[in-house]
């Protein structure tokens, strides 16, 4: 039995501290994609939290053929949409770049960071499709299933996504906002 | 790794995702708070002794039941017909360590998010329609 098999069980059990210890490798790369994928930096931190929470609540519901990182950005990914869905009933759909946590979380040296002209030319799906794949190295059956999209999505998705930050990069003529719906 | 995987990845590392001391113990503190489904006592159904015997005496009257209707049905028992086996084969037995294989289920899986595609490009479709006219 892996180690974290074994701390997947110790939780299950009740265990705060096994669950802490099974989490840590998470936190920082889950907190990252959350910053992008939140309107503030404490929003992002309310959803971390409720990301744990769930998670901890109901670990039995986990299923190991998947990997642990897939079922909790499924979790994070929910509790994401649930907070920006009180946010727009609350507030309206205001979109103000000030409060954007990614703009205070990149140094003034990295403003042309990729990750922020993906966020202006992709959609949250297929931002998160790119995110999954290139940094947390998911494969796709694991995007289809955190996303709960089939693999063909995904793939064409991925391919999409790809082609306007290429055309981004490369300043091409094309239009990259042509080949980002998703 | 082509160079905008290597970019991609160089980017997200570029974003400062420290988690403070503060959200730290909060997130310790709140999981402190919760009890996972899992380990939450069952609660234990009492039942009364009458309901015991009361179950217990329906089944054996269904019992009971079957088997009369089973003996009751039973015409004469036809002859037995012995057929001589063919050919006789020794089938060496083989120690395989195999698992299951789930060869359906991932297919189920994938056509049913296909469709969930599917009629999500239709709830789009629709929507644009509205905002046009």
């Amino acid at each position: 039995m892996s180690d974290e098999l074994k701390l997947i069980n110790s939780a299950k059990s009740g265990s705060v501290d096994a669950f802490t210890e099974l989490v840590h490798g998470y936190r920082e790369g889950l907190f990252r994609f959350l910053l992008t994928r939140c309107a503030n930096h404490a929003d992002a931190e309310d959803v971390l939290q409720d990301t744990f929470i769930n998670a901890y609540r109901y670990i039995e519901t986990y299923n190991p053929q998947w990997r642990f990182s897939t079922w909790l950005y499924r979790i994070a990914i929910r509790n994401a949409g649930r907070i920006r869905e009180d946010n727009v009933a609350e507030l309206g759909d205001v979109r103000d770049d000030s409060s954007d946590p990614l703009a205070h979380c990149i140094a003034e040296a990295e403003r042309h960071n990729l990750w922020r002209n993906a966020k202006r030319l992709l959609s949250d799906e297929v931002f998160t499709a790119m995110w999954l794949r290139y940094v947390e190295d998911m494969s796709i059956r694991d995007i289809a299933a955190v996303l709960e999209r089939s693999s063909s999505w995904t793939k064409v998705n991925l391919l999409r996504g790809r082609r306007a930050l290429e055309a981004e990069l490369n300043n091409g003529t094309q239009d990259p906002g042509s080949e980002a719906y998703g | 790794m082509d160079n905008l995987a290597k970019q991609l990845r160089e980017d997200a590392a570029n974003i400062d995702a420290e988690i403070s001391v503060e959200l730290d113990s909060r997130i310790l503190a709140s999981l402190h708070n919760v009890t996972p489904e899992s380990a939450k006592p069952r609660p234990r159904v009492v039942l009364s002794p009458s309901f015991w015997w009361a179950s217990s005496l329906t089944g054996v009257a269904a019992a009971l039941g079957v088997i009369a209707i089973i003996n009751l049905d039973r015409p004469g028992s036809p002859p037995l017909q012995v057929q001589e086996p063919v050919a006789h084969f020794v089938v060496p037995e083989l120690d395989l360590e195999v698992e299951a294989a789930m060869l359906t289920s991932p297919l189920a899986e994938e056509l049913a998010r296909l469709q969930a595609d599917l009629r999500r490009a239709e709830a789009a479709v629709r929507d644009d329609v509205r905002i046009d006219f």
